[in-house]
């Protein structure tokens, strides 16, 4: 016994010794990462998503950039690219990070406030100014600017011209109307044509976003640090147009993206209130080309409220890690100063940036054959300039959850007052 | 380990050599499992305690500082996390009997002597457990949707006048969930009780049928009691299994609707990743995952175990 009791001693010491060697290790290598001074690299890296349109902008960009470089740009889906950030940032050793990263704006606030020096300020390289107001208070902390605002997600009512034809209505009767309008109108297209008039997944707020950033607000209040949900008017009202349109029986119910995608493409549907990239996939059936116009977005029915408002959007962050000025230089000079980059970004890609001083160049005023030759980019990038600032905060997932959650009670009779004053506590709760 | 320690102690209880000489005769055994100390010290405890340490801490990214137990006090009053802890052993208590139980029923019937294609239908219940999780994940969420197989199914048999959502019904989205489940792991735990049913001496059933027992008297007689520990050891597996359940859930129902699909480790998952990260609160409730299997296996050894 008292052999084995020795051998187990033993056994504890080695764990030690390992323990210690490892802590020894693990010291090691933070003061390796730490110093900032290393070399330049040879390359430029950059994460993006989306093949056929961020990742296309970062090909162009780096065809018309004038100096040389090298830039390798990989693809990463878009939550990947989240938890890789995390993980890499929070361990302390910027080994294997990009030196450029799109970050979708609701996340990025987040991101700069989690991981204060991870990120490398661009103010010197660009002129804020030169973009879309509403982009910058998301992309900025602390009075400096760190995101180069890139795409837009302004809004807009994508219809089937067809069908609101055959249920007696024209563009004009969509232009500048209400949500409450929009669910009349629903109505009226189910009982004439049969068509549902929008596919919702009940799991995915958007359109609660679209509804409340058209009146300026947000879940949380300007400062974006209090949870804004009780006495917060126009979500109150977001949620009472959700139950309607839900009750309206013209939902067409989906469960994800290419169940989504699907109901428009099917023509199963005559309207999709979305951001202005979902004009994409919208071309992507062509022979419904011809059929689709562009309404600007309903607006909640409150003073205040516009007909224009945002859903998704990203921007390109340069990591503080050794090659960060000449990234930072590359994003200057192309997506923060180059008018002709970005007309060459309309015509080829059909991304919309949210550079102001290119939108009186011609590629936005083209006239688009799929869309009933409507100037599709133009419509946008005048409603760009509507879009009201909000502050979107560092919760907006967390506390979209509890809504959704409260959502389903709403639906199943809860009173509204009730599930606004439980997701307000259960928001408060969390983000302490 | 511990059996070659005692054989090694035993062997040497006999000679009353110094410490000094013990090490020198047993230092290659001890550079034998080196490896294996060493690398389970770096891969399991360090983490393991490191994660231990970070559930002590809180902030957003990497701004984290010592809170003491304010994160495990603030499980109690976080109500997503109730719901989480909630869903999760709804799915435990209903899918893991349920599944031991299918899959005891199908091990009887495949290994009944006179079974023709015993192979085909074998390979056929185990083939489910080789699908990669979140494919399978995916087709299922297919299979459930508004307009997918199920309904079609049950529409053309007259059970319902209108597709359900089973995705966006409470009720029904845990059903489908508890549904995929099942089905994909019934095989595999079929598959243990079918090799336990190899070592069940024959001669038992029969001396049974000579005394007149039924079927159903041998099987809970002879063939359950026979299966006791494997019984055992597939619910402690299962229900390990469920309570760390994350592909299914992210993948058909993504937690929802609200948070009626929520399961702890997806919990875990916002936390980190989907909110702005808190890794330590996320730590916390891995460490809960962790206090339940403990407290549930004991549980299980105790109400099912031998009194050994």
């Amino acid at each position: 016994m008292k052999d084995f009791h020795y051998k187990k001693s033993w056994l504890i010491a080695l764990a030690l010794a390992v323990f210690l060697v490892l802590a020894a290790c693990s010291s090691d290598e933070e003061s390796g990462a730490s110093g900032d001074g290393g070399e330049e690299p040879d390359k430029i890296t950059a994460w993006a998503w989306d093949p056929n349109f961020n990742i296309a902008a970062l090909d162009i960009a780096k065809e018309s950039y004038d100096d040389d470089i090298d830039l390798e740009i990989i693809e990463n889906a878009q939550d990947d690219i989240v938890s890789k950030l995390n993980t890499g940032l929070s361990s302390g050793s910027m080994k294997g990070m990009p030196n450029i990263v799109l970050i979708e704006d609701q996340r990025a606030q987040s991101f700069l406030q989690s991981y204060p020096d991870a990120f490398y300020p661009i103010d010197d390289y660009i002129n804020p100014d030169d973009f879309a107001s509403y982009k910058l208070a998301p992309t900025s902390f602390d009075d400096q600017q760190y995101g180069l605002p890139f795409d837009t997600g302004v809004t807009g009512l994508f219809f089937r011209t067809d069908y609101l034809e055959e249920a007696g209505y024209s563009m004009e009767d969509l232009t500048d109307i209400t949500w409450e309008k929009y669910i009349e109108i629903g109505q009226d297209v189910k009982e004439k044509t049969g068509k549902d008039m929008i596919s919702l997944d009940p799991n995915d707020l958007g359109i609660i976003r679209i509804m409340i950033q058209s009146a300026g607000v947000w879940y949380v209040d300007e400062e974006g640090t209090n949870v804004n949900i009780t006495d917060n008017e126009p979500l109150r009202k977001a949620f009472e147009n959700y139950k309607a349109m839900m009750e309206a029986d013209f939902i067409k119910a989906n469960s994800d993206w290419s169940q989504y995608l699907a109901a428009f493409n099917g023509g199963d549907v005559a309207t999709v209130p979305s951001g202005n990239w979902i004009g994409a996939s919208i071309e992507a059936e062509e022979e419904q080309s011809g059929n689709w116009g562009v309404a600007p977005i309903p607006r909640l029915d409150m003073d205040g409220a516009v007909n224009a408002s945002n859903l998704g959007g990203s921007s390109f962050y340069v990591l503080d890690i050794p090659g960060k000025e000449q990234a930072a230089e590359f994003l200057g000079d192309t997506f923060g100063a180059d008018e002709e980059f970005y007309q060459e970004l309309v015509n080829e890609v059909g991304a919309l940036g949210t550079y102001t001083p290119a939108s009186d160049g011609e590629a936005y005023q083209k006239e688009n054959e799929f869309f009933g030759d409507q100037s599709l980019i133009s419509d946008f990038s005048t409603w760009v300039e509507d879009i009201p600032s909000v502050n979107y905060g560092m919760h907006t997932y967390a506390i979209e959850d509890i809504l959704a959650a409260e959502m389903q009670n709403y639906l199943k009779g809860k009173s509204l007052d009730d599930a606004l004053a439980d997701a307000q506590g259960q928001a408060e709760a969390q983000l302490k | 380990m511990s059996k070659v320690m005692e054989s090694s102690s035993s062997s040497y209880k006999g000679h009353k050599k110094s410490i000094g000489n013990w090490y020198k005769k047993n230092y290659i055994g001890w550079l034998f499992i080196l490896i294996a100390v060493v690398g389970i010290s770096l891969f399991y405890f360090y983490p393991m305690i490191r994660a231990l340490l970070l559930s002590f801490q809180s902030g957003m990214g990497s701004n984290l500082e010592y809170v003491g137990l304010d994160n495990y006090i603030r499980l109690f009053s976080d109500p997503t996390f109730i719901a989480a802890l909630t869903n999760t052993f709804i799915y435990l208590l209903i899918q893991v009997p349920v599944m031991i139980i299918l899959a005891l029923f199908f091990s009887v019937l495949l290994n009944d002597a006179t079974l023709k294609f015993k192979g085909f239908f074998r390979t056929a219940i185990f083939l489910p457990c080789v699908t990669s999780l979140v494919a399978y994940a995916v087709i299922f969420k297919y299979l459930f949707g508004v307009d997918g197989l199920i309904n079609q199914f049950l529409l053309d048999l007259s059970l319902i006048s209108q597709p359900l959502n089973w995705l966006a019904d409470p009720v029904l989205a845990k059903i489908t969930i508890i549904i995929a489940i099942t089905w994909r792991w019934t095989g595999y735990n079929m598959i243990f009780y079918l090799s336990a049913l190899q070592n069940v001496d024959k001669s038992m059933y029969e001396a049974a049928k000579i005394d007149g027992a039924t079927s159903f008297q041998q099987f809970f007689y002879i063939t359950v009691p026979m299966l006791k520990p494997i019984i055992l050891f597939t619910s402690i597996i299962s229900t390990i299994g469920t309570l760390q359940i994350f592909d299914e859930i992210m993948n058909i129902t993504n937690g929802g609707p609200g948070n009626a699909t929520l399961s702890i480790s997806m919990y875990i998952y916002n936390l980190s990743f989907e909110y702005s990260p808190d890794f330590g609160y996320a730590a916390t409730v891995s460490y809960v995952i962790v206090i339940l299997v403990v407290v549930l296996s004991l549980i299980q050894f105790k109400v099912a175990g031998d009194d050994k």
